[in-house]
Order: structure tokens, then sequence, then C-alpha cells
């Protein structure tokens, strides 16, 4: 115990619990406008959160990797399961309800994910076709499901996988040409047959958003000027105009960092962005014992650099609105328990590294 | 980076964290770059969106001036309304919130949506007016429903009210919507479409003084429009308050007693040219036109055959019949035709140009005089008149004495009428002038028009004298007790002598007091002198005449024209009444009412 408390990288969990104490507060900015108290309900999520964080700290990280490729699977199930059965709350059928409280089981699935693609890269030379095709699979399937319910913007994020893999290993380079061209055809036929109307509006109001200013272009251009307003110092704590009088949509998920931007401005920003930097810098740069570790935290860390660059991009227009939200921020428990869990993962393999050499 | 090997080494771990440092380096830098161009430079852009986005300027409606009569009686006032309004960009479903409005409002699916098509210039965020006089029992409804049709807004605005609904309506007119055309004309900035201009009448005319001054609120409001915050608030200003010379009282008497004809009633104070009392019947309800779209009773009264809305005291074109009789004798005494020891004899006719002119009298009149020939309305010796005076001279003192020409008494859309001459004949039928036709005007015939405005000036001008008053209506305008404009008197001289206008007036007085044909006008102790018009709608020689003369339409207009008392004459009437018959009978007694009720 007292090796767990040495080695424990205690300076990134704090700049963890920061960031979220960081959304915390501005939930709490908005809570009124959207008249829930959403920001106690985030604050005992992220008490949740903590507590499981711990618990898969004293799990062994050798059972964590071996129960990953079951964990898809049974997770995948319920996916299907939800897709046939599921109810549908706010378009989606995203969630699972346990009496008061409600799961977005597609939030968890990236963590046994990552767990077996990192297994399957440690074991690998390079990335042929038959290991292209697993990794596929593995994704493909989640992926789909994800998309089906509908939610791009988590499904989306799955892509961040493939990208973080041929950034490490060695692909056959025609993997790569029929990859592209699978892609378009792919999106050809998904602009046709699959895609809804808002979904396409999304896409192609991101192009030109003031044509679309009072339909789908609108989130952008208002998260725009919630930003671009707050100026150097911001407006202050509750005195964004654009985040208390509504003009901000989903200002307590997706475009959080509006808010931010807006009430304490550049420099709340340059605040927010320098403990994402510590936390990215930090986690990219460990020793680590096993190549799957390696792979995992790579995998893992990766997806929220991806995950949190798309929501930032996204808010200042740079990024099609894909709705996502900002990782350990935006409201959402099961985007916060799953990204505690991934963490304590993390931890747990640094830990590990001090501890067996 | 591409690892080719199962197993990573140090070095590649190494070179993989490096690599990896750097580019999150670079993202970050990209960021905080992207951050700062939006935050910090193009700070003033976004802030100014965001001011445009919260800041809204609302504007209050100033309420409309009061219009009082002489004695301070209120003739219009203004009462707060609840109105319905609709703003498209918070309208969720169109279709289903017209739907809505035609159940609550009765009005016309169609009507409403071509209502909001009217206003797609205006701003998605400008409340159309869909209806006024909502009552407080579906102001609560439709607010019940506010979360189902977020497009609706209820306001309460200030709309007219005339305590005395159709006494006096042609002199107050109406207040309605502004048109696309008015709106053009107007000054840009003080109307907004769905808003309310005069559009006759007083509140026509005096549009300007009438209106007001709109207040301004300014507010922060959400993304729905909905007012969260009132930063500050200029309030609007009551319009100016009109005070006419119209005495109500004398108004609604003649209005009761006038009830059943058709035509007008003209009253004035010759002391001062302001008038008393005008009346044109058949009136209206100014009340009818507030509201936006129940425009049935609107159409009602445009479609009306009686046209209830002209103000036949200047708006009526009539042949002013025996009453121009006056004119013809002004005219031969100052031409020095004749005087007033002129006999003519009058035997039921007269033959001039090989043509027969008959007199109403078909037994004759006998031997007339001028005094006599107004009395007994003798058509035979102004025939005689006429056949010796030139068109273009009895012209010159028809102008002269306000025909042809408007009162300008202070109400729009007056006729001008006509006085013809050879030239204007020439000029508009291309035709010289018949002498005959002269014989014709010397008893208010042939093409001679004249609204009974102008009547009422030439027997004023009369009863003065020569000293021709301006008429008018405005007594003074005032603001918040004070007087800003008083109308002052204007009398003009025309240029016939004082000496002339006592030889017609004798006449005119024996009309009333010794028998003559306005002798029904008589009023004991006072002395009133007039001149009746029956202006035949037939001939007699019509072979039809004394079937057709028993219907309405075909009956005589009319007249009679009126001052008293004789020596300081301080009140002029004219009475016009359309197919009435013989004015003696019909008209005179009329005025006598008016005088009794007057000098009582």
């Amino acid at each position: 115990m007292n090796d767990y408390l040495k080695y424990f990288d205690k300076f990134a969990f704090i700049i963890i619990i920061i960031i979220s104490l960081f959304g915390i507060l501005l939930i709490c900015s908005v809570s009124q406008s959207l008249d829930q108290p959403y920001y106690l309900k985030q604050l005992l999520w992220l008490s949740v959160s903590l507590i499981v964080f711990f618990i898969v700290l004293r799990i062994k990280t050798e059972f964590v990797f071996r129960s990953s490729l079951f964990l898809c699977i049974v997770l995948s199930i319920i996916l299907v399961i939800q897709l046939v059965a599921g109810q549908i709350i706010g378009g989606t059928k995203s969630w699972i309800k346990f009496g008061f409280i409600a799961i977005q089981v597609s939030e968890f699935i990236k963590i046994p994910i990552a767990l077996y693609i990192a297994n399957i890269l440690s074991k690998t030379k390079i990335i042929d076709w038959f290991i292209f095709c697993k990794l596929m699979f593995l994704l493909g399937i989640p992926f789909l499901l994800i998309a089906m319910q509908p939610d791009l913007g988590t499904a989306f994020i799955l892509t961040s996988f493939v990208i973080i893999s041929i950034f490490l290993k060695r692909i056959k380079l025609s993997i790569i040409f029929i990859s592209i061209m699978f892609v378009i055809i792919g999106s050809f036929l998904s602009w046709n047959y699959v895609l809804k109307p808002y979904q396409k509006n999304r896409i192609v109001s991101f192009f030109n958003p003031e044509k679309y200013s009072q339909s789908s272009g609108y989130q952008i251009i208002q998260s725009k000027i919630a930003i671009g307003s707050g100026g150097l110092s911001g407006k202050g704590f509750l005195k964004g105009s654009q985040s208390q009088y509504k003009f901000l949509p989903t200002r307590h998920t997706d475009f959080v960092v509006s808010v931010l931007g807006e009430e304490f401005g550049f420099i709340g920003i340059s605040f927010l962005f320098l403990f994402f930097f510590i936390l990215f810098y930090r986690q990219f740069n460990f020793k680590s014992q096993t190549d799957r570790e390696f792979y995992f935290v790579y995998l893992f860390n990766f997806l929220i650099l991806f995950q949190f660059s798309i929501n930032i991009l996204m808010s200042i227009g740079l990024f099609p609105i894909l709705g996502v939200p900002l990782p350990f921020v935006s409201y959402g428990g099961s985007s916060l328990l799953s990204f505690f869990i991934g963490e304590a993962i993390i931890f747990k393999i640094k830990i590990n590294n001090y501890l067996n050499i | 980076m591409y690892i080719e090997k199962k197993k990573l080494s140090i070095k590649d771990v190494q070179r993989i964290s490096t690599f990896t440092s750097i580019i999150l380096f670079f993202l970050f830098v990209v960021l905080m770059f992207a951050f700062w161009n939006v935050q910090v430079l193009k700070n003033d852009y976004y802030k100014s969106l965001a001011i445009k986005n919260i800041y809204r300027e609302i504007e209050i409606k100033a309420q409309r001036g009061l219009i009082v009569d002489r004695n301070n009686d209120i003739i219009a006032e203004n009462k707060l309304d609840f109105s319905l309004f609709l703003v498209r960009k918070n309208i969720k479903d169109l279709e289903k919130t017209i739907k809505f409005i035609n159940i609550i409002t009765n009005i016309d699916k169609k009507k409403i949506l071509n209502r909001i098509k009217k206003y797609k210039e205006y701003p998605e965020s400008y409340s159309i007016p869909i209806k006024r006089n909502l009552s407080l029992e579906k102001v609560i409804y439709i607010k019940s429903r506010f979360d189902e049709f977020p497009g609706f807004k209820i306001a309460i605005e200030p709309t007219r009210l005339y305590p005395y609904k159709k006494i006096g309506s042609h002199i107050l007119g109406y207040i309605g919507e502004i048109t696309f055309k008015e709106l053009n004309q107007k000054k840009t900035g003080i109307y907004n479409l769905g808003e309310n201009v005069g559009k006759i009448g007083v509140e026509k005319q005096h549009e300007e003084l009438l209106r007001g001054t709109k207040g301004a609120q300014i507010v922060l409001k959400d993304n729905l429009g909905r007012i969260q915050k009132v930063l500050s608030e200029k309030n609007p200003k009551i319009g100016n308050k009109i005070v006419l010379t119209i005495d109500w009282e004398i108004q609604k008497y003649i209005e009761e007693i006038f009830k059943d004809y058709m035509g007008t009633v003209g009253v004035v104070d010759l002391r001062t040219g302001g008038m008393l009392a005008l009346v044109s019947k058949p009136n209206f309800n100014p009340e009818s036109f507030s509201g936006f779209l129940g425009r049935d009773e609107w159409n009602a009264l445009v479609n009306n055959p009686n046209k209830p809305l002209i103000n036949r005291f200047l708006q009526g074109l009539y042949l002013p019949g025996s009453v121009f009789k006056i004119v013809m004798a002004l005219t031969g005494l100052q031409e020095k035709i004749i005087s007033p020891s002129t006999v003519v004899n009058c035997y039921g006719s007269v033959k001039i140009y090989d043509r027969i002119f008959h007199c109403w009298n078909t037994s004759g009149h006998g031997s007339m005089n001028l005094y006599n020939g107004l009395k007994n309305s003798c058509n035979v010796f102004f025939y005689t008149l006429g056949k010796k005076l030139e068109i273009d001279i009895i012209a010159k003192y028809a102008k002269m004495l306000g025909f042809g020409s408007r009162t300008n008494m202070g109400l729009p859309n007056e006729k001008v009428g006509l006085i013809p001459t050879k030239s204007w004949k020439l000029k508009h039928l291309h035709q010289k002038w018949f002498p005959g036709e002269t014989i014709s005007v010397s008893i208010g015939g042939g093409m001679l028009n004249v609204t009974p405005a102008q009547v009422l000036l030439m027997i004023s001008t009369v009863a003065l004298r020569g000293n021709m008053p301006q008429l008018h209506i405005l007594k003074r305008i005032e603001y918040n007790g004070k007087v800003i404009r008083k109308f002052k008197p204007i009398f003009n001289q025309v240029s016939i002598s004082k000496k002339n206008f006592e030889i017609v007036i004798e006449g005119l007085f024996r009309a009333v007091n010794d028998e003559g044909t306005g002798s029904a006008a008589k009023v004991e102790g006072l002395d009133i002198c007039g001149k009746t018009g029956t202006q035949p709608i037939i001939s007699k020689e019509n072979p039809s005449y004394e079937r057709l003369i028993k219907i309405y339409r075909f009956k005589a207009h009319s007249w009679f024209a009126s001052f008293a008392p004789r020596n300081r004459p301080e009140i002029a009437v004219v009475v016009f009444i359309e197919h009435g018959g013989d004015a003696g009978i019909v008209a005179a007694p009329i005025a006598a009412k008016i005088y009794k009720k007057l000098f009582e």
C-alpha cells in the first residue's frame, strides 16, 4: 500500500481533479439557465468516479487485459439489445435506465477495445491484412452499433484507435490505398442512404454557417460569439450573456468550453489548455513494463486527445458539430466515469512500472 | 514511427515519446493561436454580435391626443386593449398556429396567412398584429397555451374610443391600419406596418398633432426574445389635445332631428367663422375600424350604396338650385343690370332664345321686383336677369362668394365643385358656350356643382355684408394644459358693396318673415333671413312626371341657406336634404328648430 502511494502519480491525479472541478464550475454557471442542478449531479458522478477509480486501481493489470475481449463482446451485445429494445431518450437509443440513473454504454466500450487492440499490437510486427481485418472487425461492430443509435460523435471517436495504430505500427501500403477507396465509397453511400437530414445539415452548415444561421449553423455561430465576446479576461462568472440567456446550445455538455471562453476569457481557456497539456504530456511520457501496457496508454490517451481536440475545434467552428463532450469537463456521468476508469488503468500501469523493475 | 518489430526497445519508446511531445506542443500552440484569434483579435466583432443578440429596443406606443369640443367635452379618447401579435421567429408550427388563431378569433385562415406575408420585409422578430380588442377570457386562454404556441405575444395597446359613437363621425373620422402606400408617403421611422393612422376627418387632418411621440425601452432578452432585464426606459408622450369649434350639444341635437334624412347640415358661428355643427347623414361608427382583420363591418360601410363614409357637407356635389339666386341678385346689382325698382312680369313661363323656361309656379307670380323675386323664388325674374348677364360675369361673382374653390375649413378630401365659364367649357368639353345655358345657371341649374360647405360660406358672406369668414373647425391645440396654437378668426372683404347686400338681405328676410318660400323657418322674436332651393331631378315636361315624382330617387333635393339675426348676424345654417322634396316644407323647419335650440 505504501508503494502504491509512493508511485501513484499524484501530480497527474491532481490535474485531473482540477480539470473535473473546472467542469463542475462551468456547469454550475449554466445550471440556472437550464433549470436543473446539473452541477450537483456532476459532483455526485465525480464522487462515484473517484470511488470506481480507486477500485480499478486495485485490480491487477493482467486480469484487465485478459478480460478485455469478453467485455468487448458483452458490451456489444448490450448495444445490440439497446438498438432492438432500447427506449429513445433525447433522440437516440444511447441510454440504459437504472431507476434514476441513465448509463451510456457506448462511452464504456472504448476501454476494452483499447485494451484488446493493445494486446494485438503488442503481438504483431506489421499490420498486415489479417491484423487489419481483425482490428476492423473489433472496431467496426461497436462503431456501427453506436452510429445506429444514432450517436455519430461517440462512434467517430473510436476511429482514433485506427489513426494511432497506423501511427505506431508499420502498415502495408496496399491496405492504406484500399482503405481510402473504401472510405470514399463509404462516405458517398452513407451521405446518400445512411445520414439523417440533420446530420447532413451539420456538415453542410459547417462550411457555411452564416447561411444556416437560423438552423444548423446557429450553434456554431452562437458558440463563436460566446467565445469571441469573452475577450481576454471574460465577462465573469454567471455574467456571460450567451451562456445565461440561452443562446448557447447544449452549454453544459458539448459547448461547455464556450461557457469557459465567454465567462473566463482567453485566460480561462489558457488555464484549461495548460492543465490538459500537462496531463497529456505526463501521461504520454512514461516507462512501461510491457509493450501492451505501452500501447494501451497511447491508445487511450490519444483517444482523449482526439476527443479534446474535436470538441475544442468544434466550439470555434473549425470542426463540424459532432456532439462530442469535452473529457472530464462536460456534464455526463458515463463519459466522466469511463475516462476515470481508463485513467485508473493508466495510473496502475505507471505504478506497476516502478514496482516491478 | 513505423515500429516494425514485435518487441519495443527503450529507444523506440523514447523516440515515440519525443515525437508525441512535439506534436502535442504544436497542437496546443495552434489551439492557443486559434483562440487568441477569436477571443482577442476579433473580440470587438464578436462582442457586437453578442450585444446584438441580447439588446433590444422595444417601442412603446404613444397614446393619441384627445379630441374635445368647444366646451371641453371629450369626443375621442383612448382605452387600453389587449392585442394578439405573432412573432414569426418563434413560431413552431405555422399551420397549427393559424388554425388556433382561426378558432379563437374567427378570422379566415387565408386572411391570417396573407397578413403574415405582408410583413415579409420586416425582421423575423417583428410583432405582427393579428387581433385587437381581445376579451380577458381569450387573453387568459391564449396565455395558458403559450408553451404550445411560442409565436404568440399579447400586449396592451392604447386604442381609440369614441364615446358618442356615430355622432359627428364625419368630423372625427376614424383611425385604421396604415397601408403600404401611406407608409411610403410618410417619414420613415415614425410608423410601422400594423399601426394605426387617421384615415378621414380630424383624425387624418391632424394626424401629426395627434399621434404623440413613441417611447422606448431598452431590454436584455434571451434566445427566444423573452425579456430578462429592463435597462432603460423612455416614456412615450401623448399626442396634442385638439379643441374643436363644434358644440357637441348642438351636434347631437341636429343629428337627432335629422336622423330620418340623408343629407347634411352645417352651422357656423358668424362672429368667428368656427363651425358649431357639421352633420352628414348617413353616418358610421368610427369604432368599427378598430381590430385588425375583422373587416366585414368595414366592407359593409364601403359597399353601402348610400355611401355613409362620404362627408356630404364637404364631399357631396350638388346643383345649388334657387339658393344660387342670391349670387345672381348680387351680380345683377353690383353690375348695375338691375335695381330694387326693376320689375319683371311672371306669367308662369318665359320664352327666351326660342325656348320656353318655366317658373316653379305655373300660374305665374305676376309683377315681381327683386325683393319679391327672392321672397317667392321667382324663376322668371332670374331668367330675365340671366339673359342680361354673361356667364363669365356670373362666374366671377360666384367665385368671389366662395364657389369653385375649397373652403379649407380643416377637414381632408374636400371637393372643389364647378362654376362653368366659356373658356372652361371650350377647354374641357371642346364646345362653345350656349346662351341658353346661362339661363339654366340663373336659377342654379346647368353645369353648376357646389358643396353644401360652399353654400354655407356664401350665405355667411351675405350675412356679414361681404365680410367673408374663414370657416374652420379647429379652435386650438393644447399640450399638457398649455395652448400651443390658437385659431384667430380671419375675415376677407369681397368687392361687392354693402348696399347691395342689404337689398338682397331684405329679400331673404321677406322669404322667411313675409309669407315667402322659407316661411316655415320663421321663429318668433328672431330675424331669420333665408333662401330655399328645391332642385328638381326630373323635368315637369317629362311625360311620366306625375308618376315618377312619387318615387324617392326622383324627388327634388332640398336646400335651405339662412342666417340670423338679420342685423347683428351670429349664426348661419345650411340644410341640405337629398330627395327631400319641397325645401320650404322639409328643409326650412329643420333650420327653424336649430335656431330655436341655439337662441333659447
